[in-house]
């Protein structure tokens, strides 16, 4: 009696499961499809194998300096990464190792501004950026990313399982302050940093709204910019925007599975 | 080898006194434990002597030179962490060459040093392992070899054996005592265990809330103990705390029945009719003593070399009672528990031993 009803749970679990990875699957599988398929054959819903994959990709780089956008998308995301993580990790280290009423405060303030939809900032950052005469530039890509609340808050909280000993144990060694950090810090954290590489990779690669006011020649294009530009055309060739729609995924996809590892055991905290 | 001096040390965090001023003498070559109750104040300590506190007032000298505001690297300390603190990225070989590493010394040098650190504490097959890879006690050997690497004047040890299981803490004290032996080096160990201070110490440094309660070397702090405190920390089981009044050369004690003691040889005896504290260790119970109290036993605990038996006076106070040949003790039995009224001691209300 129990094990009809184990089994008929476990079959429901599954079924239900499957259900989940089917949705997650099927988009991507769908996109793959297309990029062997011509337009009319993708919108009559066509999901098997064509053979128009060489010509859509020759279309795509008819239509867009596919060299030049790629280098923009990446160098802005790696820069942007890199960035982030010396900026926002440092903040962490010193919210966590250094702790002060006032600093409490900042901290506390810091979070609230997580609260503030970026839609409400957009003008008057454009304004800024506008004053500053940064628009059309990478700098006004990559400055208001650099110190990003969510890393400092993800990295303080890392940091509250870095063991304090760690720390006095390197100064009786001889480490300065940055060296502690460089040396110490940095490889004992490498899953918390794993992790977030991949999430402020991802965040930077995918930009969609901010670089689309800020940059306005083709030169500066990002991959996502020219995707959407793509898509949005008055006859969009789906076969070529699925092309294009395939390396804007790769590098994510690269990078996931390059750390995955690490990813995981960095959201599930990395000090052993 | 080098000594270390404290000079009315202190130490406040915000309006907080944690350290309430620490006056000390710490010969070279010394084996100094300071003990005391958890938080009173003995890590602060050792941390401000190692230069990872700031001292908020007083002066530390370390040998000759004043060392307040010296970097803790050069100050000739090392030290051995509670948590061990391994630096987990680095092979055990690598963590016990990393300041010599770091301080840019040769390599051969750095070699030769983490080789002999590692005979010494036999080491030698876990060089090139991992801290996660090694069990508790091994990664503890480890961190006092990183520390013996150093070469320091003065080693530090804060609680190093608290996070290991009771068979490999005896077996790691041995080990302590056996490298200070070897090294001959001035060390300071900080512990709430009182076995590990009589154990260890030259001399323990008795401390209670900031303040050191009495020094001296392990026997006399349980022979003649100053205060209260320090009778009733050093020594298990804990010396029995009777409530007693002064009447005519006795003591009367009410929660026995009115039975009275003799006060013994005071060379400032207390007024009469005063209260006082006695305190009678629990092995001071010895058959043909010259004084005696009526008990009933309550409980009995027999270890095998010796018995434990808890005993009072109808209701009154609970006493203990540590002898090698009570195995015929029996619950309810009436006995005339004897002792030697020299091994008496007397503390006055404030908890200040009577002379
Ligand atoms: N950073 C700090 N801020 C405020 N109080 C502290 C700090 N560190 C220690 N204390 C206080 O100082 C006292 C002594 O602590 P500690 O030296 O760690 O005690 P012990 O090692 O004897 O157990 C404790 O009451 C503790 O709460
Ligand atoms: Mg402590």
């Amino acid at each position: 009696m129990s094990r009809v009803f184990a089994q008929a749970r476990s079959g429901l679990v599954y079924a239900g499961l499957s259900l989940a990875a089917f949705v997650s699957i099927f988009p991507f599988f769908w996109m793959l499809v297309g990029t062997t398929n011509t337009a009319p054959d993708i919108i009559k819903g066509k999901i098997t194998f064509g053979s128009a994959l060489f010509d859509n990709i020759t279309n795509l780089f008819a239509q867009v300096d596919m060299v030049q956008v790629f280098w923009n998308s990446t160098f802005l995301a790696i820069v942007g990464t890199v960035l982030t993580l010396a900026i926002s990790s440092l903040a962490g280290y010193a919210f966590e190792m250094f702790p002060s009423k006032t600093r409490e405060r900042v901290f506390a303030v810091l979070l609230l501004t997580l609260s503030i939809p970026f839609a409400a900032i957009m003008v008057p950052l454009f304004v800024m950026m506008a004053k500053l005469t940064l628009i059309n530039t990478f700098t006004a890509i990559l400055l208001p990313s650099i110190a990003s609340v969510f890393i400092i808050f993800y990295f303080r909280q890392a940091t509250k399982a870095f063991p304090h000993e760690l720390r006095d144990a390197a100064k009786i060694d001889g480490l300065k302050e940055w060296q502690i950090f460089l040396y110490i810090y940095l490889p004992v954290m490498r899953s918390t940093y794993a992790a977030a590489i991949i999430i402020v990779f991802m965040a930077n690669w995918n930009n969609y709204l901010w670089p689309l006011i800020v940059l306005q020649t083709n030169e500066n294009k990002t991959l996502t910019l020219v995707v959407s530009s793509l898509a949005s055309s008055y006859y969009p060739d789906y076969g070529v925007v699925m092309v294009a729609t395939v390396l804007a995924t790769l590098p994510t996809i690269i990078v996931f599975f390059l750390l995955q590892r690490r990813f995981v055991e960095g959201l599930t905290g990395s000090v052993k | 080898m080098t000594g270390l001096k404290l000079r009315n040390v202190r130490k406040s965090y915000g309006a907080a006194e944690v350290i309430k001023g620490v006056d000390l003498d710490i010969s070279p070559g010394e084996f100094v434990v300071f003990v005391g109750p958890s938080g009173c104040g003995k890590s602060t300590l050792l941390r401000m002597i190692a230069g990872l506190e700031e001292i908020s007032g007083g002066d530390l000298f370390i040998g000759d030179n004043r060392m307040n505001d010296v970097d803790p690297a050069q100050r000739g300390i090392a030290m051995v962490f509670q948590s061990y603190a391994l630096y987990p990225h680095m092979t055990v070989r690598e963590n016990m060459g990393f300041a010599l590493r770091f301080a840019k010394k040769p390599k051969d040098e750095i070699a030769r040093a983490v080789n002999e650190a590692a005979r010494i504490l036999e080491l030698g097959p876990l060089l090139d392992r991992r801290p996660k890879d090694l069990s508790g006690g091994q990664r503890q050997r480890v961190a006092i070899g990183r520390a013996i690497v150093r070469q320091p004047d003065v080693f530090l040890f804060d609680e190093p054996l608290s996070n290991l299981d009771a068979e490999l803490r005896v077996h790691m004290r041995i080990e302590v005592a056996r490298l200070h032996k070897e090294l001959a080096t001035t060390i300071i160990y900080v512990t709430h265990d009182q076995v590990e201070a009589m154990t260890l110490a030259d001399k323990i440094v008795v401390m209670r809330a900031g303040v050191v309660e009495q020094v001296g070397a392990p026997l006399t702090l349980y022979d003649d103990p100053n205060n209260l405190f320090v009778a009733g920390f050093i020594g298990s089981p804990k010396m029995n705390f009777l409530a007693g009044v002064v009447e005519q050369d006795r003591v009367r004690l009410p929660e026995f029945g009115n039975q009275s003691i003799p006060l013994g040889h005071l060379a400032n005896p207390p007024a009469q009719g005063s209260e006082v504290t006695v305190g009678i260790r629990p092995e001071a119970f010895k058959r043909g003593g010259a004084a005696g109290l009526e008990l009933t036993i309550e409980i009995v605990e027999h270890l095998g070399n010796e018995s434990f038996a808890y005993a009072r006076q109808s209701g009154g106070q609970m006493l203990t009672l540590a002898t090698e040949d009570g195995r015929g003790l029996q619950p309810g039995q009436r006995i005339e528990a004897r002792f030697d009224p020299a091994h008496v001691m007397l503390f006055d209300t404030s908890g200040q031993r009577i002379r």
